[in-house]
C-alpha cells in the first residue's frame, strides 16, 4: 500500500521543481519579496483604507521619491561604496529648485537641469575623493553630508522666505510634484523609467558590469583593466543626480524647504537597500532588490504613521526590521548552496522489472574471458569513455582533460593529441567523409575534420515549454550515431546534472534524458524523444531506418524507427537487463555489442522503489557514502534484434576493466573503454571476421 | 518534551538520528600492519584464538585446530585438528588443559581438565541459544556471554539490524552448576576479559563500546564511540588488553538502522549476504550494495573507501585507551578480524575475510 502511495506521490507532486527554482539566479529576491508580503499582510487588516485609491496614490508618490534615492544608493553600494550624503544633497536640491523657480524665475526644464547639476557636483566631490583619491567612503560621504548640510542650514537661515514666495505659476511645475498619469503619480513613473534604465545598464551594458565587478572584487577588477576610479566616481555622480532629482520633485510637491528637510533620508535609503538584499560589501544587488526594499520601507513608514504610533516608533520598527533582514540575508547567503545541494536531488519512484538471473545456466554466466586483454595506453590515458578506429587502424578515444587522443596503428603504443576540444569527449563516430563526430559532455556535438580542425555542430536544441531548467543547452551529450542520410542522432543522458555528477542522476531515477537529432543538411537541431531514463548508447541497425538506444537506469534497450513505414514507432527489445547498458555498437556478424557500466543489486533496486528513503539519505548522509549502482563490475554482451544474448564477456575480478562503458569491434579484435579507467583493452575475438571494420559496415569503406 | 526533542532530531537528522561516525584518528590512524603481516595458517573462517599448553588453539567452522609457534617467522605452519564439534564453534576459552566451547546450535561443552564432558544448555531455565564469548575466571568458574535472546550467532546481522539488546553475561560455577546473571540488556556482548581486580571487561558490539562489570554488578563505561564494532578481548602482557574489531561502522549502515521501513523490506525480500550491513569479507559479488566512495577510480579501489568490511586490531593501555592499532584497509583482504592473541613472537590475528591466521612480529627490543 505504501509503495503505490510512493508511486502516485512521485507522479503527482513534481518535487524536482523546488530544487530547480532554487537554482535560478533570481531566487535571492525571494526573501525581500516574502518580507513585503508579510508587511502587507500585517498592515492591511489594521488600516481600513490601505488599498483605497487615494491612499495608494499618496503612498506611491512618496515611494517614487524614495525610490529615486534608493536607486542611487543601490548603485553606489553595488560598487562597494556607501553614500551618506544623499540627505543633504536632497535638501540642497530642494532649496536650489525653489530658489531657481521662485526667486530666479527660471523655466521648469532649466530648474531640473540646474538641480541635476548641483546633485552631480556634490556627487562629483564625493566621487573624486573616494574614487580617485581612495579615501574611505563612509567617512568621506559623512563629511560631505555635514558640510552640505551646514551650507544648506546657512542658506535657509538667510533666504528661506525668499525662496518660498511663489513668483510664477506653472502647470508643468505642479505636475512634477502632484500630477498623475492614469492614477500613477509622476514621481513613481519617473522612478520606474529610471529604474528600468538602471536595470538594463547594470545587467546588460558594460558600465553595469564594471560596477558589479568593482564591487565584487576591487583588486581583481583593477587587474583585469577595469577603470576602477572612473567607475566609482560615476556611481557617486549618479547617486547625487538622482538624489537631486528627487529633491526637485519634493520641492514641487511641498513648495517650501525647512531645516528638517531630508533629515534621516540616508538612513531610510540604506535601510531600503539592505532590506531588499543589496549586500553592503558590494557586488551583489539589483534594481529589483532596491525597489522591493523601498516598497517595504514606504509601507512600514506610512502605515505606522497612519496607526498613530509615536514619533520614534517608525524608526525603531524599521531598525528592528533591518536587523532581522540582515540576519536572514547573511544566513541565506552562506547556506544557499548547501540547501540547494540537498534540495536539488529529487528522487522519484522507479520499479524495474525483475532482473534476469545471472548464474551458470543463464546467458550472462560469469567468466574470465576479459582476462586475456592486451592493454593500450596504461597510465597514459584517463577517461577513455569510447574508442573508435579509422580505416588506417589508428585508434581514437576521449580523455577527461578534453582531448581526443589518437593512438597510432598498428601497435597503438605511440599517441598524440588529435584535437583538444574541452569538456570530456564521450561518444565517437566517423561520418561518410571521414570526419570524426564527437559528443562532448558539457559542450555539445562537435566535428573534427581529417585536417584536425574543430567545428561545433550543435550545442542548442529546442527548449521545452514546461521546463524550469533551461534545457535548450546540452549538459551531458553522451553517445551518437549517424543515419545513412547523414543525420546525427545523439543522446543527452540527463538535463539536470553535469558530467561530474552523472551518478547522482541514478539516485534520482527520473526520466531526465532525451535523444536529439542534428541534421547537417539544414544545420538544425531538434529533440526527437524526451523523458528517457538516462539514454546512453545509440546504434544504427542495418536496415537504415531504425536505431537501438540504451537507457542505463531503465535497464533496457529499445529500438526506435526514425524513417520508413514504421517511423515514430518504438519497441523495447530487451526489457529486464541485469545491468545498466551503456554504449551499443555493431558487431561483425550482424548483431550488436553492448557494454554494461554496472550490475543491478537488490538493495539498490529496492531503494529505487522507496523515494523517501533516498531523499533522506541524500539529506543526511555525505555524498561518498550514498548507495550507488554497482559500477565496480561490468560485462560486455552481444545481442541480436530479437533480444537474445549471444555472448557475454566478463572481467570477473575487475582487474583491468571494473567499469566498461564502451566496446568497438575492429578487424577481429574488441577494444574496451571505461570512463573512469586509465587504460584501453584489446581482446582478440576468435572466429570474428578479421577484415570487418565499422567504416566499411556504415559507409562501405568510404572517407579517410 | 523528549518526544518533541526526538521529533526535532528526526526532522533535522541530529542527536540520535545523526549518522556521523567517529573517524579513524589518533592511535587508530590507518596503517597496513595487518595487510602486510605474515600468513601463518590457512583455515576457513578462523576465530577464537586461545593458548593451550604450549600451543595455540583456534576454531574453524566446527573444528578445533592446534598449531605451535616454534617454526621460524614467515614459515607456514600446519594446524592439526584437535576436536570435531557437532556445529560451528562460536566461543572458546582455555584454562590449564580444559577447553570451554560454545556452539552454534546452543549450549556449552567442556573438553579436558577437571570437568571434562560437562555440557550446559540452559541457565536458570533460559536456553543458551547464542554463546558468543567464554572466559575462565578460575578453574571452576566460567563466565559466559549470550549475545542475543532472539538470534543464533550466525545471524548476527539480523540482530544488529533489529537493534538487538537482549544479551546477557552470567557466571557459572562448574562444580555446583549454580549460575548468577551479572548483566542483562546488553547489545551483543562479544568479548569477555576478567580483570585482575575482580571486575570484568565486556565488549558490547552494537553499542560500539567497552564496559566494565564490577564485583557488585555496577556497569561503568570504559571506552566509548569506537569507530568499529568490537569483537573479542585478549589479555595483554603489559597490562591493558588487546581488542579485535571485526567490522567498521559506516554512515550508510547507521542511516539504514534509522530507517525502519526500508530495513523491514530489505530483511524480508533480500538474502542476508546482500544486505546493507557490515560484513567479514571484502566485496565478492556485484549483488552486494556499493557506496559512492567504493567506485574504482583508474581501476583501483581507494584505501579510504567506505567498505563494509575492514581489518582492525587495537592494543589498549592500562587505562583501556587505544595505544596502538593494526589495520587492513578497504583495498586489502585481511578483513573480519574477530579474535587476536598475543604470543611471544608477536600478535596473532584470525582474519575471517582472508581465511587465514596472520602474525605481526613483535618489534625488535632495543
Amino acid at each position: 500500500m505504501s509503495e503505490s502511495f510512493s508511486r502516485w506521490r512521485a507522479r503527482l507532486l513534481p518535487g524536482h521543481i523546488i530544487g530547480e527554482i532554487l537554482s535560478k539566479s533570481w531566487i535571492d529576491n525571494a526573501i525581500p519579496f516574502l518580507l513585503l508580503l508579510l508587511s502587507i499582510a500585517f498592515f492591511s487588516p489594521r488600516i481600513s483604507d490601505f488599498f483605497a485609491a487615494y491612499s495608494l496614490e499618496d503612498n506611491s508618490r512618496q515611494l517614487g521619491e524614495l525610490l529615486l534615492i534608493v536607486l542611487g544608493e543601490t548603485i553606489v553600494v553595488l560598487a562597494g561604496g556607501i553614500d551618506l550624503s544623499v540627505g543633504a544633497t536632497f535638501a540642497m536640491s530642494t532649496f536650489a529648485c525653489l530658489g531657481m523657480f521662485n526667486a530666479l524665475g527660471w523655466s521648469v526644464p532649466s530648474v531640473m537641469l540646474g538641480a541635476a547639476a548641483i546633485g552631480g557636483a556634490i556627487g562629483l566631490v564625493n566621487g573624486l575623493l573616494i574614487g580617485y583619491l581612495r579615501l574611505r567612503a563612509f567617512l568621506t560621504s559623512l563629511v560631505t553630508l555635514i558640510i552640505v548640510r551646514a551650507i544648506f542650514d546657512a542658506l535657509t537661515l538667510k533666504y528661506q522666505i525668499a525662496v518660498s514666495m511663489p513668483n510664477q505659476k506653472s502647470d508643468l511645475w505642479d505636475f512634477l510634484g502632484n500630477g498623475s498619469w492614469f492614477g500613477v503619480p509622476f514621481s513613481l513613473a519617473l522612478a520606474a523609467a529610471i529604474g528600468l534604465l538602471c536595470h538594463i545598464t547594470l545587467t546588460r551594458l558594460r558600465l553595469g558590469w564594471h560596477i558589479q565587478a568593482v564591487g565584487g572584487a576591487r583588486r581583481s577588477a583593477y587587474n583585469a583593466g577595469i577603470p576602477v576610479g572612473r567607475t566609482v566616481c560615476s556611481t557617486y555622480v549618479l547617486s547625487g543626480v538622482l538624489a537631486a532629482l528627487s529633491g526637485a520633485l519634493y520641492a514641487s510637491r511641498l513648495g517650501a524647504a525647512g531645516s528638517d528637510t531630508g533629515v534621516g533620508l540616508e538612513v531610510a535609503a540604506l535601510t531600503a537597500a539592505v532590506l531588499g538584499g543589496v549586500s553592503l560589501g558590494g557586488g551583489r544587488g539589483s534594481v529589483v532588490k532596491g525597489a522591493l526594499g523601498a516598497l517595504i520601507v514606504t509601507i512600514v513608514q506610512t502605515s505606522l504613521l497612519r496607526l498613530g504610533l509615536g514619533s520614534g516608533a517608525s524608526e525603531m520598527i524599521l531598525g528592528i526590521l533591518l536587523l532581522v533582514a540582515v540576519a536572514i540575508d547573511v544566513k541565506w547567503l552562506k547556506n544557499r548552496l548547501k540547501v540547494l545541494a540537498k534540495v536539488y536531488v529529487a528522487p522519484g519512484y522507479l520499479a524495474l522489472p525483475a532482473a534476469e538471473v545471472v548464474d551458470e545456466r543463464s546467458p550472462y554466466a560469469l567468466n574470465d574471458r576479459l582476462n586475456a586483454v592486451e592493454l593500450i595506453g596504461l597510465g597514459e590515458i584517463e577517461g577513455p569513455e569510447d574508442v573508435i578506429l579509422d580505416t588506417a587502424g589508428n585508434l581514437y578515444c576521449g580523455s577527461r582533460h578534453g582531448d581526443v587522443i589518437r593512438f597510432f596503428a598498428p601497435d597503438h603504443k605511440k599517441w598524440d593529441v588529435y584535437a583538444h576540444i574541452g569538456g570530456h569527449p564521450l561518444g565517437h563516430a566517423f561520418d561518410r567523409d571521414g570526419n570524426l563526430i564527437v559528443c562532448v559532455s558539457g559542450m555539445g556535438l562537435y566535428k573534427v575534420t581529417p585536417a584536425q580542425e574543430i567545428v561545433k555542430l550543435s550545442d542548442e536544441t529546442n527548449r521545452s515549454w514546461l521546463s524550469i531548467i533551461d534545457d535548450s543547452r546540452m549538459r551531458l551529450a553522451d553517445d551518437l550515431d549517424i543515419a545513412p542520410d547523414g543525420r546525427i542522432f545523439f543522446s543527452e543522458a540527463t538535463v539536470r546534472f553535469d558530467v561530474s555528477e552523472w551518478m547522482v542522476d541514478s539516485l534520482e531515477a527520473r526520466p531526465n534524458g532525451r535523444i536529439i537529432c542534428y541534421d547537417p543538411r539544414t544545420a538544425t537541431t531538434r529533440t526527437v524523444i524526451s523523458k528517457l531514463l538516462f539514454p546512453n548508447g545509440i546504434c544504427m541497425t542495418l536496415d537504415g531506418q531504425s536505431f537501438l538506444f540504451a537507457e542505463s537506469w531503465g535497464c533496457r534497450i529499445t529500438r526506435y524507427w526514425f524513417d520508413g513505414p514504421n517511423k515514430g514507432r518504438s519497441q523495447v527489445i530487451m526489457p529486464n537487463l541485469p545491468g545498466y547498458p551503456d554504449n551499443i555498437n555493431r558487431s561483425s556478424d550482424g548483431h550488436f555489442w553492448c557494454a554494461f557500466v554496472g550490475m543491478r543489486a537488490p538493495t539498490f533496486d529496492l531503494a529505487l522503489r522507496m523515494p523517501g528513503f533516498r531523499k533522506r539519505m541524500v539529506e543526511r548522509v555525505p555524498h561518498d557514502d550514498w548507495i550507488y549502482p554497482n559500477m565496480n563490475s561490468g560485462c560486455v554482451i552481444k545481442f541480436d534484434l530479437e533480444g537474445t544474448v549471444r555472448d557475454c564477456l566478463w572481467d570477473r575480478n575487475g582487474v583491468n576493466h571494473p567499469m566498461i562503458t564502451s566496446m568497438r569491434e575492429h578487424q577481429g579484435h574488441l577494444y574496451l573503454g571505461g570512463s573512469l579507467n586509465n587504460r584501453i583493452g584489446r581482446l582478440k575475438l576468435p572466429g570474428a571476421d578479421p577484415e570487418w571494420t565499422g567504416m566499411r559496415s556504415y559507409w562501405q569503406g568510404g572517407g579517410a | 518534551m523528549s518526544a518533541l526533542a526526538r521529533f526535532i532530531d528526526y526532522f533535522r537528522g541530529s542527536g540520535e538520528y545523526s549518522v556521523s561516525v567517529p573517524p579513524f584518528d589518533g592511535a587508530l590512524r590507518p596503517n597496513e600492519r595487518l595487510e602486510t603481516a605474515l600468513e601463518l595458517v590457512q583455515a576457513p573462517e578462523p576465530d577464537n584464538l586461545v593458548t593451550l599448553a604450549d600451543g595455540v588453539v583456534f576454531s574453524s567452522a566446527d573444528s578445533l585446530l592446534r598449531f605451535e609457534l616454534d617454526a621460524p617467522a614467515g614459515a607456514h605452519t600446519s594446524a592439526v585438528p584437535l576436536h570435531r564439534l557437532p556445529s560451528t564453534v562460536t566461543a572458546l576459552a582455555a584454562r590449564d588443559e580444559a577447553l570451554a566451547i560454545g556452539l552454534e546450535q546452543g549450549g556449552i561443552v567442556i573438553l579436558g581438565g577437571r570437568h571434562d564432558g560437562a555440557t550446559i544448555s540452559a541457565l536458570d531455565g533460559v536456553a543458551i541459544n547464542c554463546p558468543t564469548a567464554l572466559a575462565f575466571e578460575d578453574a571452576d568458574t566460567l563466565l559466559l556471554a549470550n549475545g542475543s535472546a532472539s538470534h543464533p550467532p550466525s545471524r548476527w546481522k539480523s540482530d544488529l539490524l533489529d537493534g538487538g539488546s537482549s544479551g546477557t553475561v552470567a557466571r557459572i560455577d562448574l562444580g555446583t552448576r549454580r549460575t548468577a546473571r551479572l548483566a542483562a540488556g546488553l547489545a551483543y556482548p562479544l568479548g569477555l576479559l576478567p580483570l585482575a581486580d575482580g571486575g570484568l571487561l565486556v565488549a558490547e558490539s552494537w553499542r560500539h563500546r567497552l564496559i566494565r562489570l564490577d564485583v557488585s554488578g555496577k556497569i561503568s563505561r570504559v571506552l566509548e564511540n569506537l569507530p568499529a564494532y568490537p569483537g573479542r578481548l585478549a589479555p595483554c602482557r603489559e597490562g591493558g588488553a588487546w581488542l579485535a574489531l571485526f567490522a567498521p561502522r559506516r554512515r550508510l549502515v547507521e542511516f539504514v538502522l534509522r530507517e525502519p521501513a526500508y530495513r523491514q523490506r530489505m530483511m524480508t525480500e533480500i538474502p542476508s549476504e546482500y544486505w546493507i550491513a557490515p560484513t567479514l569479507r571484502p566485496m565478492a559479488s556485484f549483488l552486494e550494495p556499493l557506496q559512492g566512495g567504493m567506485l574504482k577510480q583508474l581501476a583501483r579501489l581507494k584505501p579510504w573507501a567506505p567498505s563494509r568490511s575492514y581489518g582492525l586490531a587495537v592494543r589498549l593501555d592500562a587505562k583501556f585507551r587505544p595505544a596502538e592499532s593494526f589495520h587492513s584497509r578497504a583495498d586489502g583482504c585481511r578483513h573480519g578480524v574477530r579474535s587476536v592473541l598475543e604470543v611471544s613472537a608477536g600478535l596473532l590475528a584470525a582474519s575471517a575475510g582472508a581465511d587465514a591466521i596472520v602474525i605481526v612480529p613483535r618489534p625488535e627490543e632495543h
